[in-house]
């Protein structure tokens, strides 16, 4: 890990250059989860901490071929969002569109996802700003998608109708997340 | 390894301002990338535009923009005296308290070639129509190092309550 020294901004991969203090960065794990054997069709992070700035999500899952969604919780409870829409492309168009939410589901994360050959996972890549902060709704974007015959890419965007802090996020498959499907929540200064 | 991320400033808006500026910006990382989540006070509009100089420098710009809205996939490019479409945020007629949550990546920063960016953009609105979901690829054809980073808002003010920060990447 580089290490800045505050005395002279420069940088090193030694913590022994006579730093009296060491920078941290900005970009901090949360927590991590990893599906276990029987699959899981709910990952949730909760008792999410209101100090950083910003969340990431970084994702690996594996879907059974349907679509997967997510969902936000505050002190108001839950929020399944107010809209969401898409940009994606499939490897022959290039499409957009309205996202409504899905019952207790969510707003969806992907949009086209097709039967997943053997050990093929996607990926997710989610950011939610200033989620923290009570003046406004919640903004989330995130980037999907799987590269297989049917499925697409995906720029994905919710929003949730809630000036409320974030205090908790579920990921909502259809069927269940396989074993092995992996995700992080980050915390960003 | 864990994405090593500095924070090197931030603008919270208190009242509105026509632009924000990181000047001074260290030159000890290899990228930026500037989150933030903003919205405009531009009247009778559903959305305003976010554009970017470095440098203070007005030549030079050209960008390329993929974008969702109101159920269609299109593009559009621009060369003009700044990249045209950083961002596309929220303005006044948007749904009541939404922000954009956008994001400018600007590899090698510091090199004698010419700067590229890349930026992410969410537009929300509860809207099937008045939304913008959007990626943009831009050029800044000028071979100094990026000193100074200015967004400017198009068409009214970053209202309150928007905010911006920039990061160093290693």
């Amino acid at each position: 890990m580089a290490i800045r020294s505050l005395k002279s901004g420069t940088f090193s991969r030694s913590g022994l250059v006579g730093n009296d203090v060491i920078m941290p960065g900005s970009y901090e794990s949360i927590a991590t989860v990893t599906v276990g054997a029987g699959g899981a069709n709910t990952v949730t992070f909760s008792n999410i901490p209101s100090t950083y700035t910003h969340l990431q999500i970084r994702g690996i899952p594996r879907t059974p071929g349907n679509a997967t969604y997510m969902s936000v919780t505050t002190s108001g409870g839950a929020n399944y969002g107010l809209k969401g829409h898409y940009l994606l492309g499939n490897g022959t168009s290039a499409l957009a569109g309205v996202l409504n939410p899905t019952g207790t589901k969510g707003l969806a994360l992907d949009v086209y996802v097709g039967s997943l050959v053997a050990n093929q996972f996607g990926v997710y890549l989610i950011d939610i700003l200033d989620y923290a902060n009570t003046n406004k709704y919640k903004t989330a974007r995130a980037m999907t998608g799987y590269s297989d015959s049917s499925s697409s890419l995906n720029m994905i965007s919710h929003l949730y109708d809630t000036t409320n802090a974030i205090t908790s996020i579920t990921l909502y498959a259809d069927g269940n997340y396989p074993q092995y499907s992996t995700f992080a929540l980050y915390g960003v200064n | 390894m864990a994405l090593q991320l500095f924070k090197i400033d931030s603008v919270e808006v208190n009242s509105p301002v026509t632009s924000v500026t990181f000047s001074s910006i260290p030159q000890a990382y290899t990228d930026l990338i500037i989150k933030f989540s903003a919205c405009s006070s531009k009247a009778a509009t559903d959305n305003d535009q976010a554009n970017l100089t470095f440098n203070s420098s007005s030549t030079g710009y050209s960008d390329k923009l993929l974008y969702g809205r109101n159920g269609s996939a299109a593009s559009a490019a621009s060369t003009t005296s700044y990249i045209t479409w950083a961002a596309i945020i929220p303005a006044a007629s948007a749904t009541a308290n939404t922000f954009s949550t956008s994001e400018i990546y600007i590899p090698n920063y510091t090199s004698s070639n010419y700067k590229s960016l890349s930026s992410d953009n969410s537009e929300e609105n509860n809207s099937s129509t008045d939304y913008f979901v959007t990626m943009l690829a831009g050029l800044w054809s000028n071979t100094s190092a990026i000193t100074s980073v200015t967004l400017t808002c198009n068409g009214g003010y970053f209202v309150a309550n928007s905010n911006f920060t920039l990061y160093g990447v290693l």
